[in-house]
């Protein structure tokens, strides 16, 4: 009688953590879309400005480069969604104080919906973004395709840099300051606005040392080159994205014990 | 013969704490490293409690005496750090007038969210939202959204949507933290009645509350909680004359 009881209580408890998750993403979603279509263009604001900076100011720094305005666009792309994403999953426990406190669910669903509701928002963002991209002379071939596995580990890598973000923002009030001062930096350090055959090769090690480096290259080869990027650079960002990711979830869990008494 | 359906056997709970307020890494820069970060501190300190099956069970105790880390306990939130629980029975959230309330989101559409939350399906939900815009009388103005609300018609809300919940739902076991009643002299009325209705359902309930009246009228055994334990469990007049010699 007991045992089976125990199977129920186990598949409710899965079934409500799932419905939470869903209902929080959903939330986040709607919220953004709120006040019409809007807000959604307010959000594309931000990488339009950088854009048409960067076209401007560096159109004839880099010879070397056919297409720049293609160029910074498809490396704009995917900043924009480095720094929306982990920005806004950094505060996803603190906001969410009052329910944290209030219903028996696993910490992780906050950050979660949260990552659900901006993976959202970057596929939507895809829509005007592929289009600038046609406009600006992109090509469509089949090289295309594999943007698709650079993006799942670059998510990857994503979530987990934000669990690790997140966890300490709860102990730290000032993490998400600090992380929103050291994002334009990382603008500059990793090549988005620059190729990244620029950077004289006495520095190449530490500019390596970059996680960012490697998709920014491997984006790049796929959207700019029409090219499949390279068995070394496969190994190299799947690794960083299963590193960052396993490091993500053990700090996260390590660190949520105490969340509710910190927040 | 009773049946248990909660049993905690010394359940211990600590709890990390900034030390001297240490909450920013700007400010643990600037000690130097020289000041300890985190001082652990024990909140609850081996809880023995046995609540039967249909009882309804309140706790008392002076501010910071643990009683809101037990009710965590006890729904799930906190798992202890030592000792065991065993709940027998399905436990509704921690209740909070308002605890998911969405400010930019419309009346109706935080009922959907709440109801979630709650650990309700689609269907109970879609059958009780019509019951809860009639219950909270905030008519058209369920589309509006919740931030344009008055502070009156906000709680009257919070209390239609979490109550609808616990008269729906058919968890066994309801944890209440601090009294469910708001709204004017009228929407209390209604407020009380629905309590009353959940008292007689048979759910087994634990209540926290500082109105005495309130506890008499609803617990049949009241626990009183000092410094992290349970000093005394008792039936509603014994507690009361305990704690008001004591405290």
């Amino acid at each position: 009688m007991r045992h089976s009881r125990i199977l129920s209580n186990f598949l409710q408890r899965y079934s409500y953590t799932i419905n939470v998750l869903l209902a929080l993403a959903w939330k986040d979603i709607k919220i953004r879309y709120k006040k019409s279509l809007l807000g959604f263009f307010w959000s594309l604001l931000s990488p339009l400005i950088f854009l048409t900076i960067f076209i401007l100011v560096f159109k004839k720094a880099f010879p070397e480069l056919e297409n720049y305005p293609l160029f910074v666009l498809t490396g704009i792309i995917y900043w924009n969604f480095f720094s929306t994403t982990t920005a806004q999953i950094l505060i996803s426990v603190t906001a969410s104080a009052r329910l944290l406190k209030s219903i028996a669910i696993p910490s992780i669903v906050y950050p979660a919906a949260t990552a659900l509701a901006s993976a959202f928002n970057f596929i939507m963002s895809l829509i005007p973004f592929a289009l600038l991209f046609v406009l600006l002379g992109g090509k469509f071939t089949y090289h295309l395709l594999f943007i698709f596995p650079v993006t799942v580990l670059f998510a990857l890598f994503i979530l987990g840099l934000s669990l690790v973000l997140t966890s300490l923002n709860v102990y730290f009030s000032d993490v998400g300051i600090l992380w929103n001062s050291i994002l334009p930096a990382l603008l500059y350090f990793t090549p988005i606005a620059y190729p990244s055959s620029l950077i004289p090769p006495e520095y190449a090690g530490i500019v390596q040392l970059n996680p960012l480096y490697h998709y920014a290259i491997a984006i790049r080869e796929v959207l700019y080159w029409n090219r499949i990027p390279s068995l070394e650079l496969w190994l190299k960002i799947s690794a960083i994205a299963l590193f960052s990711f396993f490091l993500g979830y053990n700090v996260f869990r390590k660190l949520e014990r105490y969340f509710i008494s910190s927040i | 013969m009773r049946e248990t359906i909660i049993e905690l056997r010394n359940v211990y709970v600590n709890f990390f704490i900034q030390k001297y307020g240490i909450n920013s890494l700007k400010k643990y820069f600037l000690s130097l490293g020289k000041q300890k970060l985190f001082e652990q501190k024990q909140v609850l300190k081996g809880i023995n409690l046995d609540i039967y099956k249909g009882e309804k069970f309140g706790i008392v105790g002076i501010n910071g005496a643990g009683k809101t880390t037990l009710l965590r306990v006890l729904a799930g939130i906190i798992r202890p750090d030592r000792g065991q629980i065993k709940v027998y029975g399905r436990v509704a959230p921690l209740l909070g007038l308002g605890v998911g309330l969405e400010l930019e989101l419309s009346g109706r559409e935080n009922i959907g969210l709440c109801g979630t939350l709650m650990g309700l399906s689609k269907s109970d939900i879609r059958y009780l939202t019509r019951e809860i815009i009639e219950f909270s009388e905030l008519g058209e103005a369920i589309d509006m959204e919740v931030k344009r609300y008055s502070s009156g018609m906000l709680a009257r809300l919070g209390f239609a949507v979490t109550t609808a919940v616990l008269e729906s739902e058919k968890a066994e076991i309801l944890i209440i933290d601090e009294a469910l009643s708001v709204g004017d002299a009228g929407f209390k009325k209604k407020c009380k009645e629905r309590m009353d209705k959940i008292c007689q359902s048979g759910a087994t309930i634990i209540l926290v509350s500082h109105t005495e009246g309130e506890m008499r009228e609803i617990c049949d055994r009241i626990g009183c909680m000092e410094n992290g334990t349970i000093s005394r469990i008792g039936n509603t007049d014994e507690i009361f004359d305990y704690y008001s010699d004591r405290f």
